[in-house]
């Protein structure tokens, strides 16, 4: 206790600063007082006793600074007086000033409000209890699971305390607020225990809840229970209407409670998941199956143990299932985004970088120009250390005025990011500067203090300091190991810029090869939105297919549409889903290696309106009903596949979705893109939704709702309020969701690479001007140390021209010198985004000239300026100035 | 003019503490002229050390100080001994009669 007794009365020593040195000082005062009257008293003269009380008390100044330091806060008190120095020698030059702290803010700003985003999306841990144990088992990493199999490796796994299972769900949900479309999950009754995060209200399932018919329960995601129920706490036990079926509310979950983490993600609401008859069901993969691995099983363990499961099961059930993963569950979330992120990170830092070796040969120019102050703090008794302390305090200033511009620039930038960023980016509502990142923040500004600034400060207190004195501080011509390092700072400066010009400039490459792809549609001027029937009247078999049938003539009808169609699941924006089909009159192929195309199930007049062309054959047509013979279109990539050298139309397919169907190829049709923008269309097949008992029927696999898709003459989104009227003129409850328009999907598809672009060209647009700026600098102090070598050669004879190349050549070099550096590390990088690009090298040649074209450019001009101002140098007024 | 000698180190705070609890209140002056006299002229304060001794004895918390006015009508600061300040004046005491004891000890003509 008493050390913190000891640690008050510091502190309070400390608040009552500047009177604590008054007070020693009069209490001092009056002790020599005393003394000389003493002496006085004696029958010395004034003068003696004053001369004889002195000699002893001694250096009262000196006296008053040992009582001081007994308190500890000697540090402080230079620190403070460092500080106020650093400040007024830092607003004498307030040009200087300007451009380090600018330079500075630009790379701390950048690099906190990167750093924010890299904290949020992939350094936080998942957000559930003991997250690094938990992993996915799915086929290729990310595919689902079928039924049985998920139960095979429940059951016969080892490696895991436990393994539970999700199911993707859309329910409507209706109450007296009208109807939604909404997103949830079905889930086994372990999976929401196996996270270990408990409800906020209420409980989660309990065992057994899984079973059918016992399945009528639901959580509610928190913000599902504010959107539709207002908070209200007396839900639980009330009984809500999904596909116009009860649902009991028994939970609600806490607001930062998400699942599933990396698909599904918007999902609201939960409810259990009962198998039922499908426990034998190996074709059907709709499962994604999470685990908890036993404490201390790597991964590595419970991969083999699956694989040992994966063998049995395929000797047993051939092609059923193959390429089974058990996969981190975080790899799973934001495996994809790591690399481009920590690109961008490192994008960042080089900016950094650059700010700091700008900063750094500006403050040895400075610290050049200033040598003759520091000689005569020298000699007036100035240590080394202090002096370095001195400076560094001084850079620290710098470092932390450009810190406190470079956090208000992350602030904005970090809410900018947030907007920009892809809505794929995980986890990015948790972006922002919290704590974590705010240390980064401090800790890249000491950094960057002790970076920029110990070369210089070494230098201030190594210079020699008789010569500083003697010379008066105008050099001659500058120390050849100072100008070597500034030169070799400029270079080092080029070479990052270069580095970053590759990377931007092959981002812009790629994006611009990405904007030239073409989707196989026309995505102008179309609306599309989902509208779905489950759990209304129109959710009979017998009225589906009118009720669409006729909201098309009704949307068709509207002034300023001119078509419209459906489509189940639209390209880009909704689910693929793949089923494999047998070809009449081929023999019968292994299992596993069946046919498959991407199913698709459409209403007339979705070709015509997303103007995506039929290449041979005809569309699909209002006739094409459940009377009439059933038909399919593929699309090229099917019918090159498929019917190599042949002619697919009039051949025949059957499908097998619980009965078999038998259809005709009808027609061919162009390959539009599918899930991913950059990735080639898959085989495809588009059924008749008027002749899909799917769509036509309730059942497990039914389809009770169709995206519409409506060309327009003018702007599609004018158009939303009245086809969303048209809908509700049908039925008020019907609920409408993910209303875009195409433009909008197809952006949305872009939207990775392009927010890449956008960074690292802005990173490298900053870069290109700190290099600039940063030869200017250098090549116009260069100009100003040598005005006298200048003018000797000027009156030696050497004309303007000569001058003029003689600078010019010295900037250039070091730029070469950078560029060619550069290069070496641009390779490297762009090999390491070479999964970021498309339709462009990483060893892109078109991107490496023109970019050191630019650099070269940039150089040029940045050092035409000072050596223009070389050769105006009059040899009379240079020779004098000396 | 008796011969003065230097404080022998590490007694000083001791001395310092001995003359506040045995006078009060006083301040630094009179704490070097009361050294000085108890000890007949023998033992001479020097300013340099006084001071910060009395810094370092606020820190520790043995003595407070609190400003005052002198017979003189001047004002001064006068320290004052703590409960702390008395606990640590015993240790040193009984530790420097156990080190005095001891060397005396080894001085004892045998």
């Amino acid at each position: 206790m008493e050390w913190l007794r000891g640690l008050g009365r510091r502190l309070g020593i400390l608040l009552r600063g500047e009177r604590f040195d008054r007070d020693l000082q009069e209490e001092m005062r009056l002790h020599i007082e005393l003394r000389q009257q003493e002496h006085m008293e004696r029958g010395l003269a004034a003068e003696d006793a004053h001369a004889a009380t002195q000699r002893k008390f001694g250096n009262a100044l000196l006296l008053r600074e040992v009582s001081g330091d007994v308190w500890g806060w000697r540090w402080l008190e230079n620190f403070a007086q460092d500080l106020r120095y650093g400040a007024r020698a830092l607003l004498r030059t307030p040009g200087f000033t300007a451009v380090a702290v600018i330079a500075l803010a630009l790379g701390i700003g950048a690099n906190t409000a990167i750093f924010s985003v890299v904290n949020a999306v992939l350094l936080r841990p998942l957000e559930y209890k003991d997250p690094g144990r938990l992993v996915t088992v799915l086929r290729y990493d990310a595919d689902p699971v079928a039924v049985a199999n998920y139960i095979d490796y429940r059951d016969q796994s080892h490696s895991f305390e436990a393994m539970g299972a999700a199911e993707y769900w859309s329910p409507n949900l209706s109450s007296s607020d009208g109807a939604e479309h909404l997103i949830g999950l079905r889930m086994t009754q372990n999976l929401l225990p196996m996270l270990g995060v408990g409800p906020l209200l209420g409980r989660v399932f309990a065992a057994g809840e899984d079973q059918k018919g016992a399945e009528h329960e639901v959580v509610l995601s928190y913000r599902l229970w504010q959107r539709r129920f207002h908070r209200d706490p007396n839900l639980l036990g009330k009984s809500i209407i999904l596909n116009g079926e009860g649902f009991t509310v028994i939970g609600v979950m806490p607001p930062e409670f998400k699942f599933a983490p990396f698909w599904a993600t918007r999902a609201e609401l939960w409810a259990p998941l009962a198998f039922g008859d499908r426990i034998h069901n190996r074709d059907a993969n709709s499962l994604r199956v999470f685990a908890r691995l036993k404490p201390g099983v790597a991964v590595a363990q419970a991969r083999a143990d699956i694989a040992a499961i994966t063998g049995r099961l395929e000797r047993q059930y051939p092609g059923t299932n193959s390429d089974i993963l058990v996969t981190p569950l975080k790899e799973n979330v934001v495996g994809k985004v790591e690399t481009p992120l920590l690109v961008l990170l490192g994008a960042a830092g080089f900016v950094l970088l650059i700010a700091c070796a700008n900063v750094a040969h500006m403050l040895l120019a400075r610290t050049s120009d200033r040598q003759k102050e520091i000689a005569v703090r020298t000699v007036l008794g100035a240590g080394r250390s202090r002096i370095i302390r001195q400076f560094l305090t001084e850079n620290l200033l710098l470092a932390a005025t450009g810190a406190s511009a470079g956090l208000l620039l992350a602030m904005w930038g970090t809410n900018a990011l947030v907007v920009l960023s892809p809505a794929k980016l995980p986890r990015v509502d948790m972006v922002g500067i919290d704590g974590r990142a705010m240390l980064f923040l401090v800790g890249v500004t000491l950094l960057t203090a002790l970076v920029f600034g110990l070369a210089p400060a070494m230098h201030a207190a190594i210079g020699n300091l008789s010569g500083a004195l003697k010379e008066g501080g105008r050099g001659g011509t500058d120390g050849i190991h100072r100008s070597r390092l500034r030169s070799f700072l400029v270079a080092s400066e080029f070479a990052l810029a270069f580095m970053l010009l590759i990377g931007a400039g092959l981002m812009i490459r790629s994006f611009s090869a990405l904007q030239s792809v073409d989707p196989g549609f026309n995505p102008h001027n179309v609306l599309s939105m989902v509208v779905s029937v489950a759990g209304s009247n129109e959710a009979e078999p017998a009225r589906r297919g009118l009720f669409y049938r006729q909201l098309l003539e009704h949307v068709r009808a509207l002034a300023g549409v001119e078509s419209a169609g459906g489509i189940n699941h639209l390209p880009l924006a909704g689910d693929t889903w793949g089923w494999a089909f047998e070809i009449e009159g081929r023999p019968k192929p292994r299992p596993g290696d069946e046919p498959e195309a991407v199913y698709r199930i459409v209403v007339p007049g979705y070709f015509q309106t997303m103007r995506l062309p039929v290449l041979r054959g005809r569309a699909i047509e209002e006739s094409d009903d459940a009377r009439a013979p059933g038909v399919v279109m593929i699309n090229e990539r099917a019918a090159k596949e498929y019917w190599p050298g042949e002619d697919p139309i009039g051949k025949r397919i059957a499908f097998d979705t619980g009965a078999t169907i038998r259809l005709t190829v009808i027609g061919v049709v162009k390959n539009a893109k599918q899930e991913y923008w950059a990735a080639d269309a898959h085989p495809e097949a588009y059924l008749a939704a008027l002749q899909n008992r799917g769509f036509l029927e309730i059942g497990e696999s039914s389809v009770a709702y169709l995206t519409l898709v409506v060309r327009t003459s003018g702007d599609p989104a004018a158009l939303a309020a009245a086809v969303k009227q048209t809908v509700w003129s049908f039925d008020r409850n019907l609920p409408i969701s993910e209303v875009h328009t195409m433009d909008g999907v197809v952006a949305d598809a872009n939207a990775e690479p392009r927010f890449e672009m956008l960074l690292l060209g802005v990173f490298a647009a900053i870069a290109l001007l700190l290099a600039a700026v940063g030869i200017y600098g250098v090549m116009s102090y260069a100009v100003a140390r040598r005005t006298h070598e200048i003018g000797i050669r000027i009156s030696l004879g050497a004309n303007r021209a000569d001058v003029l190349r003689m600078v010019v050549r010295q900037g250039m070099v070091q730029a070469l010198a950078g560029t060619v550096a550069g290069v070496a590390g641009a390779l490297l990088l762009a090999r390491l985004m070479a999964g970021m690009l498309y339709g462009v090298r990483p060893t892109d040649l078109l991107t490496f000239g023109g970019v050191a074209a630019v650099l070269g450019l940039a150089a040029l001009v940045a050092t035409c300026v000072p050596a223009r101002k070389a050769t105006r140098i009059d040899p009379m007024v240079a020779l004098r100035h000396e | 003019m008796a011969q003065r000698d230097e404080i022998p180190p590490g007694t000083l705070y001791m001395l310092i503490l001995k003359t506040l609890s045995r006078q009060g209140e006083m301040h630094g002056y009179e704490i070097a002229n009361a050294i000085q006299q108890l000890s007949q002229d023998v033992l001479q304060v020097e300013e340099g050390s006084l001071y910060p001794a009395l810094q370092r004895m606020l820190l520790k918390g043995w003595v407070t100080a609190e400003w005052g006015v002198t017979a003189g009508n001047r004002r001064a600061r006068y320290y004052r001994l703590t409960a702390l300040g008395r606990k640590q004046l015993a240790a040193e005491l009984s530790q420097y009669e156990r080190v005095a004891a001891a060397i005396a000890r080894v001085l004892q003509p045998a």
